[in-house]
């Protein structure tokens, strides 16, 4: 398998067990993350489509990490699950305090931010600092997904 | 005038921005604001002890005030008149327009009408409910306020010098010659200050002002009590936090339902019930966007805890808090002053008649519920026949319960009646719709059993047991949800028994038994308003029109209500303003508009 291939397998498999996962922790009740509605949402209102088109766009995002994992692993030379696993881990921090506290109610048409003021009405609450606005439990279900991604990705792109 | 440093709950009024909000005295104390948010702790909590902080503008020489809100806006004017002139003062919380601006601002502008009023003016925050004073520092010439990561930079322009004393900035000026001074306190958490110009803060000022009008503008509401209802419209869409959607039940937390006593609670939380009215009102008022917002917040919230919902959500969607106590001495020594609300532990089974009336009228608003929403409203009606038949701690979330409270019981007929009635129309899966008809007809079977009495030809507080029937204002509520006949011999009984029992004056006891709290309440004014629409829905509507015309004449002087009302003094008691008192005002003049 060449490089790109396993690239595409790997982020492929990595975000099919990441959604997998988040989606069965909402129905657990452990975190009302739903990551694909989140993205999906920006598109259209409609819940339904909106999941959709979230998962298209989810997958397809999850194939765009692994090919900047792999492009990494590409430099330094070398790769492992466990490698993996720790870029993975920093991905959720990264996604957890930056990517859609910050960056996503910015650009999400629908989705409130912290200066979200009378004047504006939205219909998504933003989902805050670590996700905690979407249960106590969100960042830990997120740590351990991206953790899983990761190790996937890492695994399937052997060097 | 103040008792005890405390201005009374009346001479208070609302401003904000849709994400803090502030109260202000009739003698221009700013007693109450919580930063960054409606729920966040304090900065200025005068309004619960007298040392909790305060931001105070007011003459230096003995004075009278009138106030108003300009029309059609969340804008305060006050004016104070003294025997050396008078003076006009704006108080508003700006909202952004898209350039760089404070995270929040306060503006506070002062005009001279007539003749120099010698001014005082003194600025003291105190942060996190009063327990921390903080570090004083000038930037660029401003005093900044700071405490860990948060800042508070005051802007005066025009208004003396400031000096520092007693934990705080004050001020002595003349204001006069049409002279024109104004402050703008700018906050910033976890970023940099933004120091606006006086420019851009006048800009906003009118730029906010604009808003109001024009938003007020698109209210669509004809008929009588017209000024009351848009001022309950503004006032709502204050309590509406901006960011998620969710409503907060009112800005402030142990404003005392009985002054010295232990009925101090936190509402500064998204109640589901309330939520319901809220869309009702919203919905009449054509507030769509703002519907169809708390709708969409309104799933999101229980999404985790479905089908089981919880009583009472944070703003932000969350339900991880506790009660606690706070080191505040209380509004006139009501202690405690609580953090959070323990309520949301209890069982309450009418929120879930709350959340399928609200799914029906956001369907009767020609909202469609998407298919996912409604595998989720199915999964809760399933829920709803499982737990209908066990006792509660009902609508007023009593410390003495559980108890078979007949509204719980009602309003669990509303979620399956609601329910049977969208899967009718394909909006819920119609594979349980039969179950839920039959228990819904079960429940009906036991209320007409077991709570009512012939002795007081009423619907009961409770099924009935071994003591006196007891008779409890939420009862208003049948005929207001469609539960029987509005006009048939039982709800006219019922409203007869609750005039006859519980009425005193113009106002309405939620209830006269003992509730497992000690001390006396006051009225509850949303149960005086539930009347007017009960007694409009019940065919009496000069009786209703009357009562309502009464009712709003008991509103402060800007057009607000709080919780409850001294029916002795007429004095407000509970927090302030309350949500839910509006929102029965807005339903019971539609209520009313409609019967006539």
């Amino acid at each position: 398998m060449t490089l790109f291939a396993s690239e595409v397998v790997g982020g492929f498999a990595g975000t099919l067990v990441l959604t997998t996962m988040t989606r069965s922790a909402s129905e657990l009740g452990l975190t009302r993350v739903d990551l694909p509605f989140l993205l999906g949402t920006a598109v259209t209102e409609n819940r339904r489509k909106a999941k959709a088109f979230g998962y298209c766009l989810h997958f397809a995002l999850g194939v765009a990490f692994a090919l900047a994992y792999g492009a990494f692993f590409d430099t330094i030379g070398w790769s492992s699950w466990w490698l993996g696993a720790l870029i993975g881990a920093v991905q959720a921090l990264f996604t957890g305090t930056v990517l859609v506290n910050v960056l996503l109610p910015i650009v999400h048409p629908r989705m409130g931010t912290p200066d979200t003021a009378a004047n504006e009405v939205t219909l998504l609450e933003p989902p805050g600092f670590l996700m905690l606005n979407y249960g106590r439990n969100a960042f830990l279900v997120s740590l351990t997904g991206h953790i899983l991604y990761g190790a996937i990705v890492g695994w399937v792109i052997r060097l | 005038m103040r008792i005890d440093g405390y201005a009374g709950i009346e001479d208070y009024a609302l401003i904000g921005d849709g994400r803090a909000a502030a109260l202000v005295a009739r003698d221009g104390s700013i007693d109450w604001m919580c930063l960054p948010n409606l729920d966040s702790p304090s900065v200025f909590a005068a309004l619960l002890d007298v040392n909790g902080g305060a931001f105070v503008v007011q003459p230096d020489v003995p004075f009278e005030s009138s106030r108003r809100y300009l029309p059609d806006t969340n804008i305060l004017e006050t004016t104070f008149r003294t025997d050396a002139g008078v003076v006009r003062l704006i108080d508003a919380m700006t909202l952004p327009d898209g350039r760089l601006a404070p995270m929040r601002e306060l503006v506070r502008s002062l005009e001279a009408v007539s003749g120099r009023v010698p001014m005082r003016w003194r600025f003291a925050p105190r942060f996190d409910y009063g327990s921390s004073a903080p570090r004083f520092e000038t930037r660029a010439g401003v005093p900044v306020a700071v405490y860990r990561t948060e800042a508070l930079a005051l802007r005066h322009w025009d208004a003396g010098t400031p000096t520092y004393r007693d934990g705080g900035i004050e001020g002595r000026f003349e204001c006069g010659d049409g002279a024109r001074s104004m402050f703008a306190l700018a906050t910033a958490y976890g970023e940099p200050l933004v120091l606006p110009s006086r420019a851009d803060a006048e800009d906003r000022l009118q730029r906010t002002a604009r808003f109001w009008q024009t938003w007020a503008g698109g209210l669509q509401y004809g008929g009588p009590w017209a000024d009351a209802v848009r001022r309950s419209a503004l006032v709502l869409k204050l309590l509406i936090f901006a960011p998620s959607g969710a409503a907060a039940a009112a800005p402030t937390t142990s404003l005392p339902e009985d002054i010295g006593g232990e009925r101090n609670w936190d509402y500064r939380f998204c109640w589901i019930r309330d939520s319901n009215f809220m869309i009702e009102a919203l919905i009449r008022l054509g507030c769509w966007d703002e519907a169809r917002s708390l709708f969409w917040w309104f799933m999101q919230a229980t999404a985790i805890t479905e089908p089981r919902l919880h009583v009472l959500y944070r703003l932000d969607g969350g339900v991880g808090f506790s009660e606690q106590t706070l080191p505040l001495a209380g509004y006139r020594g009501s202690h405690p002053v609580h953090l959070g609300n323990s309520a949301v532990d209890q069982t309450q089974l009418d929120i879930y008649g709350a959340l399928f009336e609200t799914a029906w009228l956001y369907s009767e608003g020609h909202h469609a519920i998407d298919t996912d929403t409604g595998v989720v409203l199915g999964r809760i009606a399933d829920h709803v026949c499982d737990i209908w038949r066990r006792p509660d701690f009902g609508i007023w979330e009593v410390r003495n319960g559980p108890f078979q409270f007949t509204h719980s019981k009602v309003m669990c007929w509303v979620a399956l009646d609601r329910a049977a009635r969208l899967a009718a129309r394909g909006e819920l899966p119609r594979r349980h719709a039969s179950r839920w008809r039959q228990d819904a007809d079960a429940i009906r079977a036991f209320v007409e059993a077991h709570c009512w009495s012939e002795e007081i030809q009423s619907y009961t507080r409770a099924a009935l047991g071994d003591g006196p029937p007891q008779l409890d204002a939420s009862l208003l509520m049948l005929p207001l949800v469609g539960y029987g006949d509005p006009r048939g011999p039982r709800i006219t009984g019922t409203i007869d028994a609750v005039v006859r029992m519980l009425r005193h004056g113009d106002f309405v006891y939620r209830y006269l038994v003992a509730d497992g709290l000690s001390g006396q309440e006051g009225t509850f004014l949303n149960c005086s308003f539930w009347l007017a629409s009960a007694l409009a829905r019940n065919g009496r509507v000069r009786e209703a029109s009357d009562l309502m015309g009464v009712l709003i004449g008991r509103a402060n002087d800007v057009g607000l209500f709080a919780e409850e009302i001294d029916p002795h003094s007429g004095a407000f008691l509970g927090n302030f303003p309350q949500a839910l008192v509006h929102l029965a005002l807005v339903n019971a003049a539609v209520a009313i508009r409609d019967a006539a």
